[in-house]
C-alpha cells in the first residue's frame, strides 16, 4: 500500500506456528512492509541483533522461552516498537505483556489489514498539538525536544521508548490539562472510543519510573481520579 | 392432610404437636371430670340420706318417745307402733329437728302433710310413692331455682315419712372450680404443645432452610455452592448426594466451556490462515478472472460470518471460565454514543440531558459489545436500526434499542437470549447466534436487566437497565 511511505518498514515476525508465519508474510508484504521471521526467542534476539527492525511483532506462546522474557530481554537492548500477540484479551497476558515492555497489543485471529493500522499509529511521529507550540518544552526539570525525540534532565538523556516519549510529549503539549484515557489512547495508539485503558495505565506506570523521583507518589504526572492523567510542573 | 395443603410444612409440625397436646389433655379432662364429679356427688347425696335418716329417728323419738332412738333400719321391727307422746304437735318436733344442712323439712303424718319450709307439691312423685311404701330414696330436683337433693325416709308407722332437702350449692362450686381449672389446663396443655411443636419443626428444619438457601444459588448459578452437613447424621446422605450433584453440575459446565473454548482457540490459526489469504486475494481482485469473482466475494462473507462465530464463542467460553472482567467508572452515555454510533456508521444516539453525565463501574469492552451486538443484530436481520436512547429511571440508566423489523412474538422473547435461540415464529435469521446471548451475558455481568418488548409503530424495542448514578 502506498501509504506507508516510500521507504518500507521493515517488521520482525516472531511465531512458532509456520502456517501463521507464511500467511501474515505474505499479507503484511501486500500491505507494503519488509517481512522478517522468527520461530522462537533465540532467533528473534538474533534476527534483532542483525537487523533491527522498525517494529516487532511477537506471539506470546513461544517453544524455547515465553514471550515475556523475549520482550524484556529485546528492551533491554533496544526501544524498538513491540507488539505483543496475544490469545485473549483478558487474561493476565495483556498487563503482563505490557509490564514487560511491550507497546501495543493484539489478539488472535489477526488480519494484516488491522495489525497494519496498529503498526502505522505506533511508527507515527508526535504532531505539536497546536501550531504555536514550541520544538522544545520544559516541564520541571526536565527537557523534551520534540523534534529530536529525546528526554533529559540536566545533561543525562532519559532513556525511553517510542510510545513513552510520545504519551509524554502529548500530555505536556497539553499544558497542564487533564487528558483522559480515551484521549490518550486516540493521540497516541490510534484507537477509538473503545482502546483498552489499560494500555495507558502501565504505560504512565514505567513513565513514572523514569521521570519521578519518587515513583510512589508521583510529582509532575498525577492522576485525575476518574478523569485521565496530567503533567504539571 | 388436604385441610392444611397450603400450609408449610414447620405450621403442619406445629399444629400436629398442638392437636397432640390438645387430645392427650382433653381425655385427662375428661377422666378427670367423670372420676371426681361422681365421687364428689355420691359422697354428697350419701351424706344427705345418712343426715335425713338420723332426723327420722329424730323425730320418731320426739314424736312417740322411745328408749333409744329408731334406726331407720329397725323402725318398724324394733320401734314398733307406739302412742303419740301426750302434749306434743307434729310442728313441735318438726321444729325441734337440727336444720342445719337441710333446706326444707316436711313430715306426711297420719295422712296429713306438716311442712317447716318447702312444698311438699315440690316432691317429685317417684320420691313420694318409694318412700310412703317404705323405701328410703332420694332425688336430685331444683327447687326455686336451687339445686338440691331431695331425700324420703319412711317412718316406722306405715304410709308415714319424713322428707328433706338439700341444697347442692357447695357441691356445684367445687365442680365449677373444678371444670375451670380442667379447661385452663387444656388450653394450657395446647398452647405448652403448640410452641413445643415450633420449637422441634424450627430446630428439625433448619438443616432444609440451609439446604433452600444452597440451592438457590445453585439455581441462580453460583455452582461452586456446597452444603456443609455432610457430617449430620440425619441428614449426611442427603447433603452429600446434593453436593456430588452441584460438583458434578459444575464440572460438566466448566468442561462444556473448556470443550467450546478449545475448539474456537484451535480453530484460531486455520482462521487467521484463511482470513489473510482471502484478505490478500481480495486486495487484487481487480486481477482475478471474472468467472471466480463471485464465488470469492461468497467465499469471503461466510468467512467474515465465521470469524463472527468464533469470536462470539471464545467470548462466551471467556465468561464460562469465571473472567472476572476490569471495572472502571464509565460514563454511560458516551459509550453508549460511541458504540452504537461507529455500528451503525450513522448517529442513532439520543441522549436525554439529565442521562449525559450519569456514570457507574463498567468493563467499557463487555458493554460494548452488548450495545454494538443489539445495533448490529437490528442492522442485520430487523431492517435497521430505528435508533438507540439513553434516559434515567430505573436502576439508573434505561437504554432502548428500536429495530423496524417485524417484532418479536411474545413466546420468543425469553429464548432469543439463549445461546442459538432463534425464535420460532419471527422471521429467520433473526437472533440466531450467540450475539443476543452474550448482549444477555454481560448485562448480567453489571447486575442490569433487559427483556424486548414490541415497540407502538411496529419492530422491536430492547430496554436494558444498568445501575448507574
Amino acid at each position: 500500500m502506498s501509504d506507508t511511505g516510500p521507504v518500507a518498514h521493515s517488521l520482525l515476525l516472531v511465531d512458532d506456528e509456520p502456517r501463521i508465519r507464511r500467511v501474515l508474510r505474505l499479507a503484511l508484504e501486500d500491505e507494503g512492509y519488509e517481512v522478517a521471521e522468527a520461530a522462537n526467542g533465540l532467533d528473534a534476539l538474533a534476527a534483532l541483533r542483525r537487523q533491527p527492525p522498525d517494529v516487532v511483532l511477537l506471539d506470546i506462546m513461544l517453544p524455547d522461552r515465553d514471550g515475556f522474557t523475549v520482550c524484556r530481554e529485546i528492551r533491554r537492548q533496544s526501544d524498538v516498537p513491540v507488539i505483543m500477540v496475544t490469545a485473549r484479551t483478558d487474561s493476565h497476558d495483556v498487563v503482563a505483556g505490557l509490564e514487560a515492555g511491550a507497546d501495543d497489543y493484539v489478539t488472535k485471529p489477526l488480519v494484516a489489514k488491522e495489525l497494519s493500522a496498529r503498526i502505522r499509529a505506533l511508527l507515527r511521529r508526535v504532531e505539536p498539538a497546536n501550531a504555536r507550540q514550541p520544538d522544545v518544552l520544559v516541564v520541571g526539570d526536565l527537557t523534551i525536544d520534540v523534534p529530536g525525540a529525546e528526554v533529559t534532565r540536566g545533561d543525562a538523556v532519559l532513556p525511553l521508548t517510542r510510545t513513552e516519549f510520545k504519551l509524554l510529549a502529548e500530555l505536556a503539549g497539553a499544558e497542564g490539562r487533564v487528558l483522559s484515557r480515551e484521549q490518550l489512547l486516540s493521540k497516541v495508539w490510534g484507537y477509538g472510543y473503545f482502546g483498552d485503558s489499560r494500555i495507558v495505565d502501565v504505560h504512565i506506570r514505567r513513565l513514572r519510573l523514569k521521570i519521578e523521583h519518587d515513583p510512589a507518589s508521583p510529582k509532575h504526572l498525577v492522576t485525575a481520579r476518574g478523569l485521565g492523567y496530567r503533567l504539571v510542573s | 392432610m388436604r385441610l392444611l395443603d397450603g400450609t408449610s410444612l414447620r405450621g403442619r409440625v406445629t399444629i400436629a404437636y398442638g392437636l397432640l397436646a390438645l387430645g392427650l389433655s382433653l381425655v385427662l379432662a375428661i377422666v378427670t371430670w367423670s372420676i371426681v364429679s361422681n365421687y364428689l356427688t355420691e359422697q354428697r347425696r350419701e351424706s344427705a340420706i345418712s343426715q335425713t335418716s338420723d332426723n327420722a329417728a329424730a323425730f320418731r323419738f320426739g314424736l312417740y318417745g322411745a328408749s333409744s332412738p329408731c334406726t331407720p333400719a329397725r323402725l318398724r321391727v324394733e320401734c314398733g307402733s307406739a302412742e303419740r307422746r301426750p302434749g306434743v304437735t307434729v310442728m313441735d318436733v318438726l321444729n325441734s329437728l337440727p336444720t342445719s344442712d337441710s333446706a326444707a323439712s316436711m313430715v306426711y303424718v297420719d295422712s296429713e302433710w306438716y311442712s317447716l319450709t318447702g312444698r311438699p307439691e315440690d316432691l317429685p312423685q317417684d320420691l313420694l310413692e318409694s318412700a310412703l311404701t317404705g323405701t328410703t330414696a332420694d332425688q336430685r330436683m331444683v327447687v326455686g331455682g336451687q339445686r338440691v337433693v331431695a331425700v324420703g325416709v319412711p317412718l316406722e308407722q306405715p304410709g308415714n315419712a319424713l322428707f328433706q332437702w338439700h341444697p347442692l350449692g357447695e357441691l356445684d362450686d367445687t365442680l365449677q372450680t373444678l371444670r375451670i381449672t380442667l379447661i385452663a389446663a387444656t388450653i394450657a396443655t395446647l398452647l405448652v404443645g403448640l410452641a413445643v411443636g415450633r420449637l422441634a419443626s424450627t430446630l428439625a428444619l433448619r438443616p432444609l432452610a440451609e439446604l433452600t438457601k444452597v440451592a438457590d444459588a445453585v439455581a441462580r448459578g453460583r455452582l461452586d455452592a456446597r452444603l456443609d452437613a455432610e457430617e449430620d447424621r440425619d441428614l449426611g446422605g442427603l447433603a452429600r448426594s446434593f453436593n456430588q450433584t452441584a460438583a458434578n453440575l459444575e464440572r460438566r459446565v466448566a468442561a462444556d466451556a473448556r470443550f467450546a473454548g478449545d475448539v474456537s482457540h484451535e480453530l484460531r490459526t486455520p482462521l487467521m490462515t484463511m482470513l489473510n489469504s482471502m484478505q490478500l486475494i481480495q486486495n487484487h481482485r481487480d486481477e482475478l478472472p471474472e468467472a471466480v469473482r463471485e464465488p470469492v466475494d461468497l467465499l469471503g462473507d461466510d468467512l467474515d460470518r465465521f470469524r463472527r462465530l468464533v469470536i462470539d464463542l471464545l467470548e462466551i467460553s471467556r465468561d464460562d471460565g469465571g473472567d472476572r472482567g476490569s471495572r472502571e467508572i464509565v460514563r454511560i452515555a458516551d459509550l453508549v454514543r460511541a458504540a452504537a454510533d461507529a455500528t451503525a456508521g450513522r448517529p442513532i444516539t439520543t441522549v436525554e440531558p439529565r442521562a449525559e453525565f450519569l456514570v457507574m463501574q463498567a468493563d467499557k469492552r463487555r458493554l460494548e459489545r452488548v450495545i454494538a451486538n443489539l445495533v448490529e443484530n437490528a442492522e442485520d436481520h430487523a431492517g435497521g436500526c430505528k435508533g438507540v436512547t439513553v434516559a434515567p429511571g430505573g436502576l439508573g440508566v434505561v437504554i432502548t434499542v428500536d429495530d423496524a423489523g417485524p417484532g418479536i412474538a411474545p413466546e420468543d422473547r425469553n429464548r432469543i437470549f439463549e445461546r442459538f435461540g432463534r425464535g420460532e415464529t419471527s422471521g429467520r435469521g433473526r437472533g440466531v447466534g450467540l450475539g443476543l446471548a452474550i448482549v444477555a451475558r454481560h448485562v448480567m455481568w453489571h447486575q442490569g436487566t433487559i427483556h424486548v418488548t414490541a415497540h407502538p409503530t411496529g419492530g422491536a424495542r430492547f430496554i436494558i437497565e444498568l445501575p448507574a448514578k
